[in-house]
């Protein structure tokens, strides 16, 4: 688990540009899919099919970052952002663009030191003296440059979100024995900057059924938003965010999957952000959809920190719900 | 059931966003005599169908659409003896304290929106609006009994019954948009007496209110070759500036701008004139803000119209309608479907800016 985690979350795709994500995960799943598929959008689709209903399972592989948008003479680069980026966390950290190129986020000075610089204010150095010694154009994009860790039984790492829902997908692929529906797990790409992978996945796979399998906040850390939902209480079973209202049907059966194995699980109410799911569930005629939620602190920084408990519940919850009946 | 029976049962029954299925049960049951189909889709839609009278071996669609998801709460954490609580859809958080509500646990506990007593207040805090973070719901049980019987994710609506006023006007909460159902229940009775040539999709939406998002999936469904939403605008008050406002009982409002297509806007007015039901004409400069807006743009796009019932106080448990202008809105509806034929559809489907 800590391995697998561990790649996803270190590989480079920043939305739009997840082909290495896709190969990784490819490499992952192989050998436990049915049939491998990847649509116009990039999503990657690891299929095991079965006689039951048409399911599709949505974690996303991309991940915030940025893009450069100007290289002055002396090489430093201007950006912006790619999904939401948080400025408060960027001063000091280290970008890496995808042929390897390594920068330094630095600022103007600034009049007002006590508020948070505006995106405009601050700068990529690569370590050029001049705008002909830059690698990168106008255009690439960055990630992130952090490396995995371990805190006590607590990954750390960046791209944690939606990396450790991938994680998810891959576990629960490679542990599920017959297959009683059609399940595609479907890797999904763009979800930073609008759901648009999951908008054309679910309309391509036309499911049945949809879980969306992504990070949520917690509200267990000092002075939180009042939330919930705690690192360690289990995989959360969301009823709403800012962006969808879960099917009660599809949340009813996953409260009942989680009792009948005696899964720790967690009710999940959220007040801001939202999932694939909410484009998946707007398909077509309409689909009924859930979403598992493994709980995340400090989402959208450079460490976002899951629990691994709770990735392995957020596992077998799925594979409890993916081995049963499907009625709602 | 009578115009006003439908309303006050669809109105107090609990239907919040989502979780509208106690509000569908009496739209399936009033709707059901009076359509040849009745369905309900993946998102709680549902769909009264009423074939052509006049047979075509694929008769075209008109889409009538209604929601009847209302604002609520949901719970987003147990805290000792009070349940914090996060919108569903969005109330005027100015009038929330002291409201009665009923939380839907493990049975339905009625509790009350409370906040501190004024008198406790500091001087410039009575003056400010309480933000939500700082109101709760309590529904009398102590710390140790509340996990028991409620849950995060919870649904909470506001308790108030349907009251008659004086001059034909009723206030109830959730009246955005029952009324509107209830014109789309007056329009199905209506046509009950006439012939028409098109199949009716009678369809009350769900979870309008969270982003039109039930109008969008049944309209992909219904694939309708035209439609028209029916929804509540803003009734006029002493306060309010006279544009962008409609008087009650001076019927049911006409919508007209990009969200509408200007054949509908036409057929809508001719009709109304020639039925002498009284109307008024609302400019809609963008966005409705309506189930219209996520109609016009499903599959290939479907020329869409807007009635409005004009309502005072929305978005407060007392919201006030007109119950006559319901029921022209219903006979205006029912009479334009009578006048769908084989031209109108070619004058739907001719370019835009070529024919009016």
């Amino acid at each position: 688990m800590e391995e697998v985690l561990r790649a996803l979350s270190e590989a480079y795709g920043p939305s739009g540009n997840e082909s290495e994500v896709r190969e990784l995960i490819r490499g992952m799943v192989e050998s436990y899919a049915d049939e491998l598929r990847v649509d116009a959008l990039g999503n990657l689709m690891a299929i095991r099919h079965g006689p039951g209903k048409r399911v599709m399972v949505a974690a996303h592989m991309d991940e915030i970052g940025v893009i450069v948008s100007h290289i002055d003479d002396k090489g430093f680069l201007r950006f912006s952002n790619i999904g939401g980026l948080q400025n408060l966390t960027l001063l000091g950290n280290r970008v890496r663009f995808a042929d390897g190129t390594v920068g330094v986020i630095g600022c103007e000075k600034l009049e007002d030191r006590s508020k948070v610089p505006e995106l405009s204010k601050l700068f990529i150095d690569v370590g050029a003296s001049s705008k002909g010694e830059v690698r990168v154009r106008v255009g690439d994009m960055g990630v992130i440059d952090r490396s995995f860790a371990m805190a006590g039984s607590r990954a750390v790492g960046k791209a944690m979100d939606d990396r450790a829902g991938c994680a998810a997908l891959v576990l629960a692929l490679r542990k599920m024995g017959e297959c009683r529906h059609d399940v595609y797990f479907t890797f999904t790409t763009q979800e930073e900057i609008g759901l648009r992978g999951a908008t054309a996945s679910g309309f391509g796979v036309d499911p049945e059924v949809a879980l969306a399998v992504d990070v949520t906040a917690t509200g267990d850390t000092p002075k939180a938003p009042t939330m919930a939902v705690s690192l360690g209480g289990g995989a959360a079973i969301k009823v709403r965010d800012g962006g969808m209202l879960a099917h009660p049907g599809v949340k009813e059966l996953l409260v009942r999957r989680a009792e009948e194995r005696g899964l720790p699980y967690q009710l999940e109410v959220l007040e801001g952000g939202t999932t694939d799911a909410r484009a998946i569930q707007t398909s077509r005629a309409g689909v009924p959809t859930g979403v598992i939620s493994i709980p995340c602190r400090y989402i959208h920084t450079a460490s976002e920190m899951i629990d691994l408990g709770d990735l392995e519940s957020a596992v077998n919850l799925l594979l409890a719900f993916l081995e049963g009946e499907i009625e709602l | 059931m009578t115009l006003g029976e439908f309303l006050k049962a669809v109105t107090e029954a609990p239907g919040p966003s989502g979780y509208e299925e106690g509000v569908r049960q009496i739209v399936r049951s009033a709707f059901s005599p009076y359509c040849d189909e009745l369905r309900v889709d993946p998102m709680g839609n549902v769909w009264a169908v009423r074939r052509a009278t006049r047979r075509a071996d694929r008769a075209p669609r008109i889409m009538l659409a209604a929601h009847m998801d209302e604002i609520g709460f949901v719970v987003k954490k147990i805290d000792a003896h009070v349940l914090r609580v996060s919108q569903v859809g969005g109330f005027d958080v100015r009038i929330l304290p002291g409201q009665p509500v009923l939380v839907h646990g493990k049975v339905p506990l009625p509790g009350v929106i409370g906040s501190r007593p004024p008198h406790v207040l500091p001087p410039d805090e009575r003056e400010k609006v309480i933000p939500l973070d700082e109101l709760f719901v309590d529904v009398g049980l102590t710390a140790e009994e509340l996990p028991r019987y409620v849950r995060v994710g919870d649904l909470i609506t506001l308790r108030r019954g349907y009251v008659e006023l004086r001059n034909g006007l009723v206030m109830s909460k959730a009246l955005d948009d029952r009324a509107g159902v209830a014109a789309l229940y007056s329009c199905l009775q209506e046509l009950q007496a006439l012939q028409h040539s098109w199949d009716v999709f009678a369809v009350a939406t769900t979870q309008e209110e969270v982003g039109l998002r039930g109008a969008m999936t049944s309209a992909y469904g219904v694939a309708p070759d035209a439609a028209i939403a029916v929804d509540v605008t803003f009734g006029r008050t002493p306060d309010c500036p006279d544009i962008g406002t409609f008087e009650l009982d001076k019927g049911p409002c006409i919508a007209r701008g990009p969200n509408i297509h200007p054949v509908m806007f036409s057929l809508l007015e001719e009709t109304a004139k020639r039925l002498e039901i009284p109307y008024q004409t609302e400019p809609i400069p963008g966005r409705s803000g309506t189930d219209a807006w996520a109609i016009q743009v499903a599959r290939e796009g479907v020329p869409t119209g807007l009635v409005g019932l004009p309502l005072r106080y929305m978005h407060t448990p007392g919201e006030v309608v007109c119950l006559r202008d319901i029921e022209r809105a219903g006979r205006l509806l029912a009479h334009l479907v009578a006048t769908l034929d084989e031209r109108v559809l070619s004058r739907f489907r001719a370019p835009l800016g070529s024919s009016s």
